[in-house]
């Protein structure tokens, strides 16, 4: 996963660029309560210790962003060691965009996944 | 990559390099986040060598090219979102509705969200402005009288501390009413011991600056309401004018009277039929004007809060 030659680096940075923004939504709307960047960067850590979704630090603006658009909300508090933490929870918008993503991504995951399967075995077979 | 960094501060300094010329706001964010990331990985870490965690940091978080080019990135993407609602284009509104182009991009100004919102901030400025103001000036003169009691050095820290806080608010406002970007987190604050840390806040020139503009928001702020208020109301007691002439002049009491201008004569028996027309047409384009004026305050004074609230 981490050798990999610049066009599929360029397309895993473009794959990655909406499952990202999915992938924190349904994060936060499993853990219902706030979490800090940090927070929300280890617990993904935990499930994609190969960082699938690539780097860590990309994580950060796509929070912000979700957080523009009204999915989720933020604020500021001060933390006892190191530095103010913000922190982010899923709004009902949130919830609501989650459930319509969700739709959408199963929708392509089945398209996906039976052309990539058709046109792999193909490849391989002849 | 020419090397790697060693410290933390080493790799906020080249997360900074990084962003080049790019927003600053953006810029702090970005610099926030990272210090979040990075001094909470050298928390679970303890004993270990600040250059040994870095270069773990650098495999998992990224390493300070890529993440300024991911917070690049979805700027952009939100910009270019942002863009139709925020300016509409002058072609496309007179392509659409048939307008002649002047006109639509005379008075798209009435659409832009902006404008109302730098209305309503130069009329609320005169309250911040005071408050600011003097919550400054008492906060400045305690701390500088008591300073030759030992009490007066915890008071002036207190105060220093309440006027970044300030900042922050204030630029939270500046970025909802006038659309100009400011930073949403507070700048990051190393992790030094406490008497590092009040160096750091006394040599850091965004403390000074703030203050700065703290006093100037009231002459600011009073101009700012009285300009709104005038541009506002005078406006609109012309174009209300024709309404209260219907009333006529009103009786108050012998020889007291309110005469609703020269154009309807007092014995109530003819109108000035120009004066009712032209005054609510010079109304409406002073109106449209004095939003033009308050849109381009907005912006001059966003890039004022950003030019002394935003510290890089």
């Amino acid at each position: 996963m981490t050798d990999l030659d610049p066009i599929s680096r360029k397309f895993q940075k473009e794959l990655n660029a909406g499952t990202t923004a999915l992938v924190l939504l349904a994060l936060l709307a499993r853990k219902g309560e706030a979490l800090y960047g940090y927070e929300i960067a280890k617990q993904l850590a935990q499930v994609d210790p190969e960082l699938a979704l690539g780097k860590q630090g990309a994580l950060y603006p796509v929070l912000r962003s979700l957080a523009d658009d009204g999915l989720l909300e933020s604020w500021v508090e001060p933390s006892v060691a190191g530095p103010p933490r913000r922190y982010y929870r899923i709004t009902p918008a949130g919830r609501r965009a989650l459930g319509d993503w969700a739709h959408l991504w199963r929708r392509t995951r089945r398209l996906v996944e039976d052309i990539v399967e058709e046109g792999t075995s193909e490849g391989r077979t002849p | 990559m020419s090397h790697s960094p060693q410290t933390i501060d080493q790799y906020l300094a080249a997360l900074r390099d990084a962003f080049g010329t790019a927003d600053r706001a953006l810029q702090q964010d970005a610099l926030s986040d990272a210090e979040e990331y990075l001094r909470g990985e050298l928390a679970l870490a303890p004993g270990q060598d600040e250059a040994t965690v870095l270069a773990r940091i650098v495999e998992s978080y990224g390493a300070p090219e890529e993440v300024a080019a991911a917070y690049r990135q979805t700027e952009a993407t939100v910009q270019r979102a942002l863009e139709p609602r925020r300016a509409p284009s002058p072609t496309g509104d007179g392509a659409g509705s048939g307008e002649p182009r002047p006109a639509g991009g005379m008075f798209a100004v009435l659409k832009d969200p902006h404008a109302y919102g730098a209305v309503f901030y130069m009329l609320l400025s005169l309250v911040t402005g005071i408050f600011y103001f003097t919550w400054t000036i008492t906060g400045a003169t305690l701390s500088f009288g008591l300073l030759i009691l030992i009490i007066g050095i915890p008071f002036l820290l207190l105060f220093l501390a309440s006027v970044r806080v300030l900042a922050l608010v204030e630029g939270r406002v500046v970025e909802g009413l006038l659309g100009v970007r400011m930073p949403r987190r507070p700048a990051y604050e190393p992790a030094l011991p406490f008497v590092e840390r009040i160096r750091a806040m006394l040599v850091d020139g965004r403390t000074w600056t703030a203050i700065l503009y703290m006093l100037l928001l009231m002459p600011l702020g009073i101009v700012y309401s009285v300009v709104a208020v005038i541009g506002v109301f005078f406006p609109l007691a012309l174009m209300l004018a024709p309404f209260a002439a219907l009333f006529g002049d009103i009786f108050i009491s012998e020889g007291v009277r309110v005469s609703f201008g020269p154009w309807y004569s007092s014995d109530g028996a003819s109108a000035d039929l120009l004066a009712l027309v032209l005054m609510p047409v010079i109304g409406a384009a002073l109106l449209v004007g004095f939003m033009h004026l308050a849109r381009g305050i907005g912006r001059l004074h966003g890039a004022l809060a950003k030019a002394l609230l935003v510290r890089l």
